[in-house]
């Protein structure tokens, strides 16, 4: 497969399609990072194997403006897995990037791994081709699995008080760093209401109500608009399972709109969307 | 010759000091470990590498109201709140309390002393754990210091087997002693195995001529922009101060973390950012770190923790910069 990667990203690079891949690169201490390939004789730089979890979607959002003023804004390929691919349509759908400034090499994908474990949300994903790419790399795995939200259930088991007791928990160890925020493809607001000054919703504290309003808003604001790529959860210095807040709403939206994130660029997600004839079975 | 004391003495011992200070110990929650207050011994782990976040919170708190005033029927109140009781933080490691030498170059040798910091300081005893060895991402002898470095604590513990050897460094230290029971042996405590190599550090001098190079622009290609490398660091110590209306209409003047790395950091009145771009922000950290920080107050602003280099989501290694910088 990565053959094939390299072989397209070096054609593109030296055809002048595009003037940046974005990919995967061996990093420091066995880790993998994201890769920004410029010249066609760094391709071989370029690696994909199951370490691969980044969702590179994010990094298409410092190729907006132009590189020099005056110019088009640049030309970029990028590898995507099938989760990741959700991201791109919520991004073109929304207007973010042109299609046609990115060309997207689409990987299949069996899964990746966190610290040699294949990831919860990889054992549950039925999408194992990307939904959008110009370039298909790999072969359709035959066994897919299945979303059960039993996680979601966990918690949706717990009285009120309890739910609220486990939020806190582990709402305290945030430290208001912003890699969940940062990390993720969808969250690219110039000014995040978080550190909005006027009109002020909530102070420069890193206390309990200002994590909690900022995780929740957070949540909210990714209704509909979340691919699951968990970014934000590995991004997360102290371990917060993050991903549970998204889901339960992932899963909310999906039962009282039938809507799932990403499926294309064209469907307006829910939230961003008003029917005046819509009643919501509430 | 040297003093040791058995684990079960050791907690004996802790939970008598946990009565009489605020016992800030090692605390597992959820696969991580923190520095947290402890009620007694049984809540702390020993065995453990190294806290996910360092003790920077103790004495400078993430948020800290350092002023309040109150609205009364006539006129108002002001009030400093300050720390109450004194503290001992346990099982510290080196290169956490040499980080707090580092701050101390800013916020106690220059002048004026920040008040908020020197009190918790001034009231705080720390107790050093020496390290068994250098985890992955350590680099502490590269920045002079050793993982049983006892010159930055006020007590010095080292693990022998079931043992500790207690070694007393400050007056701070021994007048917290009390009847912790010690036993004089034959020898010194074991060192740990010290890497051998050494990254190469640049001069502080050195920095300012590779200040544009492209380095910086590709390195942070893969920057994310988030604070998590600011705020797990043990030295990086920027804060903001903000004065807020409470609900109740009284006002507190809050001072909380900050970083250079976000966005908003140096944004000015009137909206201008002279620091727009993540590559400028990204560099800035470094640059503070070996060039700006070492110039203006002393110390390197860095004791090879390594947590960003752990915590980093995009892997930026700060040892990979410095090898990068060397070979500029």
């Amino acid at each position: 497969m990565i053959d094939k990667i390299q072989a397209k990203a070096k054609e593109l690079l030296e055809r002048g399609q595009v003037s940046c891949f974005i990919g995967y690169e061996e990093g420091t201490r066995r880790k993998v990072r994201p890769a920004f390939i410029y010249e066609p004789q760094d391709v071989d730089r370029l690696i994909w194997d199951e370490r691969c979890t980044y969702n590179l979607a994010v990094y298409l959002h410092q190729f907006k403006s132009p590189l020099k003023r005056g110019e088009e804004p640049p030309r970029v390929g990028i590898l995507v897995k099938p989760c990741d691919s959700r991201s791109l349509n919520v991004l073109f759908h929304e207007e973010q990037i042109e299609r046609k400034r990115v060309y997207i090499v689409g990987l299949t994908c069996e899964g990746v791994k966190v610290n040699g474990q294949l990831q919860e949300r990889c054992q549950r994903c039925s999408e194992r081709v990307p939904l959008v790419y110009d370039l298909l790399v790999g072969e359709e795995p035959n066994e897919v699995g299945q979303e059960n939200y039993a996680d979601v259930a966990r918690l949706e088991g717990m009285s009120p008080g309890e739910r609220l007791a486990f939020w806190v928990r582990e709402f305290e160890r945030c430290i208001r760093c912003y890699a969940c925020r940062q990390a993720c493809p969808a969250c690219y607001c110039f000014e995040c209401v978080a550190e909005q000054l006027d009109p002020l919703w909530m102070g420069i504290a890193i206390d309990l109500p200002q994590k909690q309003f900022f995780h929740v808003m957070r949540a909210y604001h990714l209704a509909g608009r979340c691919s699951g790529c968990n970014a934000c959860e590995e991004a997360c210095p102290t371990g917060i399972p993050l991903s549970l807040l998204n889901r339960k709403i992932a899963k909310e939206v999906e039962a009282l709109f039938g809507y799932r994130t990403g499926q294309d660029a064209e469907t307006p997600p829910p939230l961003a969307t008003f029917k005046k004839e819509e009643e919501l079975p509430l | 010759m040297m003093k040791v004391t058995t684990k079960d003495n050791l907690t004996a011992w802790l939970d008598k000091l946990a009565r009489g200070y605020t016992l800030i110990a090692p605390k597992a929650i959820e696969e991580q470990i923190f520095y947290k207050p402890v009620a007694r011994s049984s809540e702390i782990v020993f065995d453990f590498a190294k806290a996910d976040l360092p003790v920077k919170e103790y004495f400078l708190p993430s948020t800290h109201v350092i002023l309040s005033i109150e609205r009364q029927e006539e006129g108002i109140r002001v009030e400093e709140p300050s720390l109450e009781g004194e503290r001992v933080i346990f099982a510290l490691r080196p290169c956490d309390a040499r980080a707090l030498r580092v701050l101390d170059a800013l916020f106690l040798e220059e002048e004026p002393a920040d008040p908020y910091y020197a009190e918790r300081r001034e009231r705080t005893t720390l107790i050093g754990l020496a390290c068994r060895e250098m985890g992955e991402e350590c680099f502490c002898t590269s920045l002079g210091l050793a993982p049983d470095d006892a010159s930055d604590v006020d007590l010095m513990l080292t693990e022998i087997e079931e043992e500790y050897a207690v070694q007393v460094v400050t007056e701070k230290g021994k007048a917290i002693l009390g009847d912790l029971v010690l036993e004089k042996v034959e020898g010194t405590p074991p060192r740990p195995t010290l890497r051998e190599e050494k990254m190469p550090i640049l001069e502080a001098e050195a920095w300012p001529q590779h200040f544009d190079h492209v380095y910086w622009a590709r390195l942070a290609d893969r920057c994310l922009s988030c604070r998590l490398c600011t705020y797990v660091c043990p030295t990086c110590r920027c804060f903001d101060v903000r004065d807020y209306e409470t609900p109740n209409r009284d006002i507190e003047r809050l001072r909380a973390w900050d970083s250079c790395l976000a966005e908003s950091y140096r944004r000015i009145a009137g909206g201008y950012n002279p620091r727009p771009t993540k590559v400028q922000r990204l560099r800035n950290r470094f640059y503070c770190k070996f060039c700006y920080y070492p110039k203006d107050f002393g110390p390197i602003a860095c004791v090879g923790c390594g947590r960003c280099i752990a915590k980093c989501p995009v892997n930026v290694d700060i040892v990979e910069v410095l090898e990068g910088m060397a070979v500029l």
